[in-house]
């Protein structure tokens, strides 16, 4: 084993120690339990879920003629949607404090879709006219 | 007992075969390197300015914090959220690329390649943790029973320590996939790992233009999903803790106010609203930079917090403590260490854009200083002390 090899492994390890070792030691704030049960659940939802999700979507799009666009068009849609959700779902308003979440997220996600819509729907229409012209 | 080793023949063809049905060609070396490579580089901002935040907030007390550039917390910590936003799609793609990983068989080798994989998931764990609890928190959607700043601030040692041992492992791959020409790679995977990559930007790219204007003023009207506008709040300017919320809407408003400076001062103060207008008045222009990662300029008038620690006869070298009328909470207090209280740019402010402060920005006097995490602006003050 090389020296810039160890010297990681040793930074590394230090590192996740160190983070263990807080997180047991503070616990009064990190609450293990609760921390264990998010980590592990961040991970089951996405690996047992959302990745499924995904491929059953991806499977569905691939049998489109020309799927690229498409997917393209989903993908960024699909990645937009979940950062905005929190912010759609609204879950953090407050009555006393109207500057916390102020806008209309619902309505502005929906603006954000259409245009991406619209520019799957661009992208298609102006690779078949390409196609088109190539055949001619 | 030979129908059940036939059972546990056919389970094992069914998950050496999984592997192989993921047909797409991104689920590749050269796919992921890529995108390794961008995810370490916005894991690494993260890490550098969360832990700069943090130290901020809870300094050593060997450190002592510039109190300039005005503007340094603002741009780190905007680094931090938004930067952090556009980690998300790069994680999700990246993950996605080498899912058809988790399904290797055997699932472990030998003990070092458990010992590899269980890192591994400490990786991926830390990351969607990391990610997911943040997005969670600038939206003010505590769903946790810990709290948000601990379980993030040692979670990322987790996550940053699993990134270092997990580049050590693969650099050699990365390096293979990135830097070695090869000869015959044939047109359409390139053109579909283009696209692949240029959609995973375009969705990183689209959510820093729909969010940064919660910090860039000029792109404000652009931040339509970010939770917070610059301009929206009383007086035009957004608001963490309501006087409301503070339980302050009546002790604020006690005509038997005073300001207090004590403790290792010379001459104790107590003034009152009217006292404070009469001292001489500066006016600057000061960010309120929160660590959730928006922020906004304004233009603050009050009384130089130097000034009144001279009048009190501070020694140069004291720690000042600032308190706030609130009873409770984490904040209701804040340390301003030499560098910042003597900096003229730190007021004691009484008004702002010109009008008095709004309940919910501090009336009736706050502290603002540069380069300074929002929540050390203590709010409705009424007592310096002076160690």
């Amino acid at each position: 084993m090389t020296i810039p090899r160890l010297l990681g492994y040793g930074l590394g390890g230090g590192l996740i120690a160190t983070g263990f070792a807080g997180l047991i030691a503070d616990a009064r704030h990190t609450d293990p339990l609760g921390w264990a049960l998010w980590f592990g659940g961040v991970i089951a939802a996405h690996d047992a879920v959302l990745v499924p999700l995904v491929l059953l979507t991806g499977v569905a799009v691939g049998r489109l003629r020309r799927p690229s666009p498409v997917r393209a068009g989903l993908t960024i849609a699909a990645l937009l949607s979940f950062v905005a959700l929190p912010m759609v779902a609204g879950i953090g308003r407050r009555a006393d404090n109207p500057s916390l979440l102020p806008l209309d997220y619902g309505r502005n996600l929906l603006v954000v879709l259409s245009l991406i819509a619209l520019g799957t729907a661009l992208t298609a229409i102006a690779g078949r006219l390409r196609a088109r012209r190539r055949r001619c | 007992m030979a129908r059940d080793f036939a059972v546990r023949r056919r389970i094992e063809t069914l998950a050496r075969s999984i592997p192989g049905r993921f047909t797409s060609t991104l689920h590749s070396e050269k796919v992921a390197a890529r995108l390794g490579v961008w995810l370490g580089i916005g894991f690494t901002v993260a890490f550098v300015t969360g832990l700069f935040s943090h130290f901020m907030q809870h300094p050593p007390a060997w450190a002592a914090w510039p109190s300039g550039p005005v503007d340094l917390y603002r741009v780190t910590q905007g680094l931090h959220v938004i930067g952090g936003l556009a980690t998300i799609p790069l994680l999700f793609a990246k993950l996605w690329t080498v899912y058809p990983k988790l399904w290797q068989w055997p699932p472990f080798r030998s003990l070092s390649h458990a010992v590899e994989r269980a890192l591994v998931l400490v990786l991926v764990g830390g990351a969607l943790f990391q990610a997911i609890t943040g997005l969670l928190n600038i939206s003010y959607a505590y769903l946790w029973p810990f709290s948000f700043t601990a379980a993030h601030y040692w979670t990322a040692y987790l996550l940053y320590g699993a990134l270092v041992i997990h580049v050590v492992n693969e650099w050699a791959k990365v390096r293979r996939a990135l830097w070695t020409k090869e000869r015959v790679e044939p047109p359409h995977e390139v053109t579909a790992r283009r696209r692949f990559l240029g959609t995973v930007a375009a969705a990183s790219g689209l959510t820093v233009l729909f969010t940064v204007g919660e910090t860039v003023a000029p792109l404000s009207r652009l931040a339509v999903l970010a939770p917070r506008n610059p301009r929206i709040g009383p007086q035009g300017l957004p608001v963490n803790k309501s006087a409301a919320a503070a339980g302050v809407t009546t002790v604020i408003r006690d005509p038997g106010y005073r300001l207090t400076v004590t403790g290792a001062v010379r001459t104790p103060l107590s003034l009152t609203y009217a006292d404070l207008l009469r001292l001489p008045q500066h006016t600057v222009r000061l960010p309120i930079s929160c660590v959730e990662g928006w922020s906004v300029e304004a233009e603050w008038s009050g009384i130089r917090l130097r000034d009144l620690a001279e009048m009190a006869g501070v020694a140069p070298d004291a720690v000042l403590t600032v308190e706030s009328l609130e009873k409770g909470g984490s904040y209701r207090s804040s340390e301003v260490r030499p560098p910042h209280w003597n900096d003229p740019l730190t007021l004691l402010a009484l008004r702002v854009g010109g009008a008095p402060l709004a309940p919910d920005h501090g009336f009736p006097v706050r502290l603002i200083a540069p380069n300074r995490p929002g929540v050390l602006q203590t709010k409705w003050v009424s007592k310096v002390v002076a160690a």
